[in-house]
């Protein structure tokens, strides 16, 4: 029999090992319930103040838990943001756009990540400076982009030929959302391609090298070969696409002028002085907060429904490269 | 010989060309929707903008940028404040957001749940409700029942909270008030990292089995797995997020030169050009700051990596 002895450096070596797992537990579980707490801690505020009336509000020993339950607010925020018109109104432009982005970016992130041409780089310089630009830079005349559209002067130039004005008012049509997204333009497109390109350079490179020695075009191979087995980037820039574009707020506020055409967003952002011009609210800050829920409620759901898969998808997408 | 070299330059040429062709929609889309906004706003900034009837340009040359200097001792200070809340957000949401795909990434009861809440800042930050609930919206809407909400929710509620906690402790007031900044900051910088979580821990995901194994043969401690094989293989996420996070940072809402530049066309609608000027000198020393993070991020690491 052989007695198995430990020396003091061995036993010394795993006492730490012990302690440093637990230490680490410990830390782990607090950084959890810390972050966790300031996450939900706003959200539950809302929920809170959403059903507070408005005597609840100036009642300093109501902090947390309403007096009564007060769910006039909801019904106010649903009359002020005439939400079942906006809500109609506003699902269509994130599925619609979303669609769109998912093919014109892993389009042209099939082309930065696949082929090499001269101008490759150009390209690649013009992509970065779309992300970079801010949005504000190019307001104004992205908006008398819209104002005026024109598609490179053509319509200008047949309109002096027929003797009309030809070019579209896009102002209040959510075709100022789809031309963008179509084309892949817009700095969140261009996150997206970036996303794809991380992705597709993850894919090996032989399957469609076989595809190409079989004679498939290139329009194949992408349809056949880079499709199918993209799956997770194409639900990963889906969602985020889909809560981007809902979400989508200041770009919106700009391009839609009439309240009757106003998307959920829009609406929600004016309810503030939606609240203040009806001085007969009687819980204006509840109304507020109850407008905050029903306009995040669709993208809750919708983010619950897909969220398994979501992070699923998470834990398989390849973007390492 | 001659021949094969023949056919694969044929193929070079046949790959220019479909790459070409993929990329060709896009370059049009960019063309009509951001290169020509992109260049008219540049003309902006060198001229007086007249709006009142259609839209009206004079060549002034860099008379808007001297304005803009001369008069405005704002400017000046709300650039360095942004210059600076740039390099300390940067690389504090980017550890933070590592330090905590680390963990999420790793196996523990409620994992899900911990997933599930953590993502959620991706689906709420980006939207105008976020706004409702920091407070800003209300804040600075200057509306009665605006002024109502700020003071309900005292703007970043959990900051207020701890705040006060720490003066029931009795800590000096200059203490107090230095932490409480922190504590704010906090609260956004945790706010703000929801996507880049989401991308670490995707890439994370990605990185093979097997070499986390080959380390575990060779002896390495959890430690020196993490800066010698998640570290490095996560070089292009890296970039990724970085990119992610300069973008954020640099056009964020609550920046203030983009208020600065907002409040001049909200002023007076003859105050664009001044606004263009205001706004393309913040993104010209901004995007150059960002240009060299990113290519000494490239050249330090990537190529070492690599």
């Amino acid at each position: 029999m052989k007695k198995v002895m430990k020396s003091p450096l061995q036993f010394n070596k795993q006492y730490r090992q012990v302690v440093g797992s637990v230490f680490y537990r410990l830390f782990r579980l607090f950084l959890l319930v810390a972050v966790g707490y300031t996450i939900i801690s706003p959200l539950l505020q809302v929920i809170s103040n959403s059903l507070k009336s408005g005597a609840d509000f100036t009642d300093s020993s109501v902090s947390w838990i309403p007096t009564s339950l007060y769910w006039e607010n909801f019904s106010d925020a649903f009359r002020l943001m005439k939400y079942p018109q906006a809500l109609l109104r506003t699902m269509l432009v994130p599925i619609l756009s979303g669609l769109f982005e998912v093919v014109s970016c892993g389009v042209a992130a099939y082309s930065f990540a696949r082929f090499k041409y001269p101008e490759r780089n150009l390209m690649y310089v013009l992509l970065i400076l779309m992300i970079l630009v801010p949005v504000r830079i190019t307001l104004l005349p992205s908006y008398v982009n819209y104002r005026y559209f024109d598609f490179f002067g053509l319509s200008k130039l047949l309109g002096k030929v027929v003797g009309k004005d030809l070019t579209l008012n896009l102002i209040d049509t959510p075709f100022t959302f789809y031309l963008p997204s179509f084309f892949g333009v817009g700095y969140q497109s261009g996150l997206f391609v970036l996303i794809y390109i991380q992705f597709l350079k993850g894919i090996p490179k032989e399957l469609e090298e076989a595809a190409w020695i079989d004679g498939a075009g290139p329009v194949k191979t992408f349809a056949q070969i880079i499709v199918p087995s993209s799956g997770v980037a194409i639900l990963t820039v889906s969602i985020l696409s889909v809560i981007w574009h809902w979400n989508e707020y200041y770009l919106s506020g700009l391009y839609f002028k009439n309240p009757d055409k106003y998307p959920l967003a829009v609406a929600m952002d004016r309810l503030v002085a939606t609240v203040d011009l009806n001085h007969n609210i009687p819980s204006p800050v509840g109304t507020m907060m109850a407008g905050c829920l029903m306009f995040i409620l669709p993208l809750l759901v919708f983010y619950l429904i897909v969220q398994k898969n979501f992070i699923k998808s998470i834990d398989r997408v390849g973007i390492v490269g | 010989m001659s021949l094969k070299t023949k056919k694969a330059r044929g193929i070079e040429r046949l790959k220019i060309r479909y790459g070409r062709m993929f990329i060709l929609p896009w370059f049009i889309g960019l063309l009509l929707f951001f290169l020509i906004p992109l260049v008219s706003s540049i003309a902006y900034a060198f001229s007086k903008v007249d709006l009142s009837n259609g839209i009206s340009m004079k060549f002034i040359g860099l008379e808007n940028f001297k304005t803009l200097l001369g008069t405005n001792p704002d400017y000046e200070r709300n650039i360095r404040a942004a210059v600076s809340s740039f390099f300390t957000s940067l690389p504090i949401i980017l550890s933070l957001s590592l330090i905590f795909a680390v963990v999420l990434n790793q196996k523990f009861r409620g994992r899900l749940l911990a997933r599930a809440i953590f993502f959620l800042p991706v689906i709420i930050a980006t939207g105008v409700v976020m706004q409702y609930i920091m407070g800003n919206k209300i804040g600075s809407s200057g509306s009665a029942s605006g002024a109502a909400l700020s003071t309900a929710l005292g703007g970043g509620d959990s900051a207020m909270r701890f705040s006060a906690v720490l003066t029931k402790l009795g800590l000096p007031d200059r203490v107090t008030l230095l932490l409480n900044d922190y504590i704010a900051d906090v609260f956004n910088l945790i706010w703000s990292c929801g996507i880049q979580i989401l991308l670490f821990v995707a890439g994370m995901q990605s990185i093979p089995d097997q070499m986390y194994e080959v380390s575990k043969i060779e002896g390495a401690t959890t430690w020196e797995e993490f800066w010698y094989v998640t570290f490095p293989m996560l070089g292009n996420v890296i970039l990724l997020v970085l990119i992610y996070t300069m973008v954020d940072q640099i056009t964020a809402y609550d920046n203030p030169v983009m208020n600065q530049a907002y409040d001049f066309v909200g002023k007076n609608i003859d105050m664009y050009g001044d606004s263009a000027a205001a706004l393309w000198l913040y993104f010209v020393i901004v995007g150059v700051l960002s240009g060299i993070v990113l290519f000494a991020y490239q050249r330090v690491f990537l190529r070492r990596w690599n």
